[in-house]
């Protein structure tokens, strides 16, 4: 029996076998087909696709089959922001409110030469193990320092200056794992309704005297920016709130209560995050990014 | 052709303990670390591979004996002569199956199916389904079909026993304070190489 046999008849055979399962498999894809909603593959695709969870689901394909089953928004993709809610609406058929990207913004300005109270520590160099010791300095509010939340972005879109995180907005897509690695919850995800926006960069809730114990600029509560501009701050257990549903962040410059709060607030806790607009970026070139105004 | 039960029973004891294909065969790693971490995945993955393992292992001893070597026989005067081609065959059948279970679990199961996520179609490529239907055809024993369906089940049972062992494990390390050059995939691989230690115990059971 020669090769050329063999050969023949291997390939017969599994020509055959192959035939008899191809045959099992497409009745099989008949049978069992499963009815899925063609949105979803619609909704799958307008998605930014970076399977970060910022929205809280297990991936954007989840996501998808959420927001087509109504469990989800469909502004509920922080990374794709407003463009892909326009996008998933069209694909729904539902109108779509303005959303904004949200980004996050730390509740915290002390740098390491602001902080009082501090004490030497040792211990494992994350935030997480500081907070639990407690008495690594005076405040027990403010940012520690260590850089958990830096650590944990992955898209290298922090970086520590002076015990301090600093965001690069430029890379920052809002997918929130640095607002669940703080252990402080300092850092909040606000809707960046211009490039630039205003924070009150302090999240110690005590009274005066002990904020002035632990920080050179911490907020006091003394009231001063609700008194004279209730729209927009209202002050709450000794610490300050910015109402972002009243705050466009347009023409704050124009705008003379704000500036007057901005000039009078005696804690200077009001702080811009983000790039600042063109007009007035060389202005602020000389000045350090995040600078009170 | 006899029914023996004490054959069939030491064939299954031998395949689940003795020498089961994770442990002593160190087939099937890939789906045996990936899918461990949590123990209802682990169990999922476990019925899921025991199924196909058991489908696959039947219709490989059907094809083996109904296909290849009465074929190569008649046309080629040996029934060994077509053996190259089992690997072929064999990967063929299992992909199939795959897709059948796959198609399957999305209709009828389909959390499980959200749950077994990328690793279902892994089942394709898992060496521990393509190891166990070559192993039949290798002994004496599964000559005969009732017995190379045990083989495959216990195969089948063995893996899930061993991945939901490793799951279980892996769950209560996560409490523990692992060494940080062992964090992740190194402590995994510790305790699988100390699960396998452990089952070097049962050597001498049965057969």
């Amino acid at each position: 029996m020669g090769a050329l046999e063999t050969v023949l008849l291997a390939s017969a055979i599994l020509f055959g076998v192959t035939l008899v399962f191809a045959t099992l498999l497409g009745v099989a894809k008949e049978k069992l087909r499963v009815e899925e909603d063609p949105r979803i593959a619609l909704v799958n695709e307008a998605l930014p696709a970076a399977n970060c969870g910022g929205c809280g689901f297990a991936g954007c394909a989840d996501f998808a089959k959420a927001v087509v089953e109504q469990r989800a928004e469909c502004t509920g993709c922080p990374v794709g922001g407003s463009k892909t809610a326009e996008r998933i609406a069209q694909i729904l058929g539902v109108e779509v409110v303005r959303t904004y990207p949200y980004r996050p913004v730390i509740h915290c300005r002390a740098k390491r030469s602001d902080k009082l109270g501090i004490v030497p520590y040792e211990g494992v160099a994350s935030c997480v193990e500081a907070n639990v010791v407690g008495v690594t300095q005076g405040c027990t509010y403010g940012c520690l320092g260590y850089g958990d939340c830096v650590r944990a972005c992955a898209y290298d879109a922090m970086r520590m200056e002076e015990d301090l995180p600093v965001i690069d907005y430029d890379k920052c897509t809002g997918c929130g794992a640095c607002v669940r690695a703080c252990p402080r919850n300092i850092i909040e995800q606000i809707p960046f309704k211009q490039e630039r926006m205003l924070v009150i960069a302090c999240a110690n809730k005590e009274p005066v005297k002990c904020v002035k114990a632990v920080c050179k600029v911490g907020c006091i509560g003394c009231g001063l920016c609700q008194r004279l501009f209730a729209d927009l701050f209202r002050v709450e257990n000794n610490l300050a709130y910015l109402n972002y549903d009243n705050y466009t962040g347009e023409n704050d410059e124009g705008n003379e209560t704000l500036q007057k709060v901005l000039q009078k607030c005696p804690a200077d806790v009001m702080v811009y995050f983000g790039k600042p607009k063109a007009q007035y970026a060389e202005q602020l070139a000389r000045e350090e990014a995040g600078h009170p105004v | 052709m006899s029914v023996d039960l004490g054959v069939m029973f030491g064939l299954f004891l031998s395949v689940v303990l003795v020498n089961n294909l994770v442990f002593q065969g160190f087939l099937g790693i890939c789906p045996f670390l990936g899918v461990s971490r949590k123990l209802d995945m682990a169990f999922g993955m476990g019925c899921a591979v025991t199924f196909v393992i058991t489908m696959a292992g039947v219709i490989t001893w059907c094809i083996m004996h109904f296909v290849l070597h009465p074929v190569a026989g008649w046309a080629l005067g040996d029934p060994r002569a077509l053996n190259f081609l089992q690997y072929v065959a064999f990967i063929m059948v299992i992909a199939s199956m795959v897709q059948l279970v796959e198609m399957y679990l999305k209709k009828f199961f389909p959390p499980l199916y959200t749950a077994l996520g990328v690793f279902l179609p892994l089942i394709t490529t898992n060496c521990a389904i393509l190891g166990a239907c070559l192993y039949i055809y290798m002994k004496d024993e599964t000559q005969q079909l009732l017995n190379a369906l045990i083989y495959a089940f216990g195969g089948g049972i063995g893996f899930a026993i061993a991945i939901v062992i490793m799951a279980g494990i892996r769950e209560h390390i996560r409490f523990s304070r692992v060494p940080r050059p062992l964090q992740g995939a190194g402590i995994s691989l510790l305790i699988a190489g100390i699960l396998a230690l452990a089952f070097t115990g049962f050597t001498g059971i049965g057969k």
